[in-house]
């Protein structure tokens, strides 16, 4: 039970750092090369860009949609257990998340195919990392209050606990096309170099005790309960042996794993962009259409069976020379072979979380001068009447991500605003199940060929950042060409 | 003028950005409050279940034990019981709608044999209403030691009555009924 409430805390603290996946600041935000990498049918202007190793793409995001850093750890004179339990406990539903994905680009790279002007390619390298872990509210509350008093007749659900996680490396190849003066459509194939994973997401089973028929309480569990890990025992085997070299050997174990040494998967990216008329556009965009196989270094650990025990029974005639003296240790292997408990290491699927975006936006205030230079290379001649020569653009966006409890949505209006070409605003409002008042505001700064962008999130939480349910930074520097100059 | 002018962005954003640390703040945090966290579960179970018939009461004869077993149990002396237990109360309930008088006594026994408590059970002849006896273990009550020293637990049931007699009530028996619920201390 210590192990179980320690595991719960450690959930709570190290989702802290919880991050949504939504980019609502990128999105679109074609001025940035990386918005290409939200949707790969974006327009594009540039001939050709580079992504600083490392540091083109940097974000991380934190959300939680339930209790805060500031609820439970405010130096604020109430007693800590009161907390937990005003706070969490009774506030925090089995549909609240802790979540965190962070990505950085190690590579990226994009250009404009010299033959097919119309054509932009693009490749590169980041990794990721996923967690999710939803508030597993019954277990908690078993936790915390225990089966007895006023918990007797309450059914604990098992399938609360619902958890995933991943580290990823992503290798990547997208073209994007301009089909016509209105219409620019483009995909990315992916190939998936698995770190780890583990996920433990269809979980069902309940622990009921009651009244009993016979004794005065009568405990029920039924259980399907399974956690699938592949890439984890590895890593957990090396820090477990403790040789002198585990550094030395995780790095190893890392490299091997980010370089195609582990399980591998495919994914795909779609995404289009639209001009219904001059002034107005709409996109869209499906990322991670994809999967891993999982079957290397895979440990899968299963809990389930039922049974129901109102302890040790005697019934006379029947047991009257029944003398065995083992009664307690009879019962609790009774309850161990009804709940099985085991290993297993089959391979699985694990699909990434597809995410989706769409939008719409509206641009006005014509700004004489193209934000963009002609690239030079053909692409932006005939172009028409385009967003380059509107100073303003307002919109909205939408964004929908496969959760395993379910889709997760979030709305965004959006305001962007450019002066000239070396600065561009783009300020957000965002409503999703973790804030409804995250205002985000993201700038995108261009001097000669060197493009510098900062994106943040939930700007009104500064004021606390301990109290916030969402955080999220992006930022990276890129090398950006538009002329042969 | 010219250059003012054409510095406004960057003097803009390098604003905004200043702005934003500058903001960026939090009210004081003690995570050493975490150290104060109590976690007390209660836990309820059922415990022992006795039941029998008045044919075999009347087979052990008059003055007779119909019932003896002692059997470990090892649910209070396990370690972490033993560690966390704050208090408990062991709930008993007896359903007697035989003609007999009885005597039922649980003895709790530790490791080396000795018998740390009784709890005995005089039950008048049936039928009878259900008699319910909630013993409780921890500050004000019996000690816990007790609890987290047994290791068995031995019962016996005497007929303390003659052996020919029979109920009228449909189907009798004497039914011992038992429960726990036990506060913990994990945190």
């Amino acid at each position: 039970m210590r192990i179980v409430a320690k595991f719960l805390f450690l959930v709570l603290f190290c989702s802290m750092s919880v991050f949504a996946q939504n980019k609502e600041l990128l999105y679109d935000f074609y001025e940035i090369p990386q918005s290409l990498m939200v949707n790969p049918g974006v327009k594009t202007s540039q001939k050709w860009y580079a992504g600083i190793p490392v540091l083109s793409g940097l974000s991380f995001q934190g959300a939680t949609s339930g209790v805060t850093v500031n609820d439970l750890f405010a130096n604020d004179g109430v007693d800590f257990t009161t907390k937990v339990q005003d706070r969490l406990l009774a506030v925090m539903g089995d549909r609240d998340d802790f979540s965190t994905t962070s990505q950085i680009e190690g590579f990226t790279v994009g250009f404009r195919g010299k033959n097919r002007p119309d054509d932009y390619y693009s490749f590169g390298m980041y990794g990721e990392m996923d967690v999710i872990s939803y508030w597993p509210k019954d277990l908690a509350i078993l936790a915390f209050e225990g089966n007895g008093g006023n918990n007797i007749g309450r059914s604990f659900d098992l399938g609360d606990l619902n958890l995933r996680g991943e580290m990823v490396n992503v290798f990547h190849f997208g073209i994007n096309r301009k089909v016509s003066a209105a219409l620019t459509v483009g995909a990315r194939a992916k190939i998936y170099s698995s770190i780890f994973q583990f996920q433990s997401i269809n979980n069902s089973g309940s622990f009921v005790t009651t009244p009993g028929q016979n004794n005065v309480y009568e405990s029920t569990i039924n259980a399907d309960m399974q956690l699938q890990t592949a890439g984890v025992r590895g890593f957990y085997d090396i820090v477990e042996e403790d040789t002198g070299t585990t550094q030395k050997d995780v790095t190893s174990l890392f490299t091997e794993r980010v370089l195609f040494g582990g399980n591998l998967g495919l994914g795909l990216d779609f995404g289009f962009s639209y001009e219904l008329n001059p002034q107005t556009t709409i996109t869209g965009s499906i990322l991670d259409l994809g999967f891993i196989s999982n079957s290397k270094d895979v440990w899968n650990y299963t809990f389930s069976g039922s049974t129901t025990t109102d302890g040790i029974s005697v019934f006379l005639p029947q047991d009257i020379n029944n003398v065995n003296n083992d009664l307690w240790q009879e019962l609790l292997d009774e309850i161990d072979a009804a709940l099985p408990h085991g290993e297993n290491q089959s391979g699985y699927i694990s699909w990434r979380p597809v995410k989706v975006y769409g939008s719409i936006r509206y641009d006005f205030g014509e700004g004489g001068n193209p934000v963009f230079d002609n690239c030079g290379c053909g692409v932006n001649s005939g172009g028409g009447t385009n967003r380059d020569y509107y100073r303003n653009s307002i919109g909205g966006q939408l964004f929908m991500l496969k959760r395993p409890k379910g889709v997760q949505a979030a709305l965004t209006g959006f305001y962007q605003r450019r002066f000239g070409r070396t600065l561009s605003l783009k300020g957000t409002y965002t409503i999703d199940k973790y804030s409804i008042t995250n205002v985000g505001l993201g700038a995108n700064l261009q001097l000669g060929p060197v493009n510098f962008y900062v994106l943040a999130d939930n700007l009104l939480s500064y004021s606390n950042i301990a109290d916030s349910h969402y955080a999220s930074l992006q930022f990276g520097f890129n090398i950006i060409s538009w002329n042969d100059n | 003028m010219f250059l003012a002018m054409k510095r406004f962005p960057q003097t803009v954003f390098a604003m905004a950005v200043m702005l934003l640390f500058a903001l960026a703040c939090t009210e004081e945090q003690d995570f050493d409050q975490i150290n104060d966290l109590q976690v007390t579960p209660t836990l309820a179970s059922g415990l022992f279940y006795l039941e029998s018939d008045e044919a075999t009461i009347n087979s052990a004869g008059s003055l007779n034990t119909f019932y003896y077993q002692e059997t470990n149990f090892n649910a209070f002396n396990e370690t972490y019981v033993a560690d966390n237990l704050l208090e408990g109360t062991i709930t008993y309930e007896i359903d007697n709608s035989t003609s007999k008088q009885l005597r039922v006594i649980i003895g709790f026994i530790d490791d080396s044999g000795n018998i740390l408590d009784v709890e005995t059970f005089d039950i008048e002849a049936g039928p009878t209403d259900t008699v319910v006896r909630e013993v409780f273990y921890g500050p004000g009550g019996k000690r816990l030691q007790i609890l987290t020293n047994t290791s068995s637990l031995r019962v016996s049931a005497t007929n303390l009555s003659d052996a020919n007699s029979v109920s009228p009530a449909e189907n009798p028996k004497i039914i011992l009924r038992s429960g726990a619920e036990f506060l913990f201390q994990l945190q």
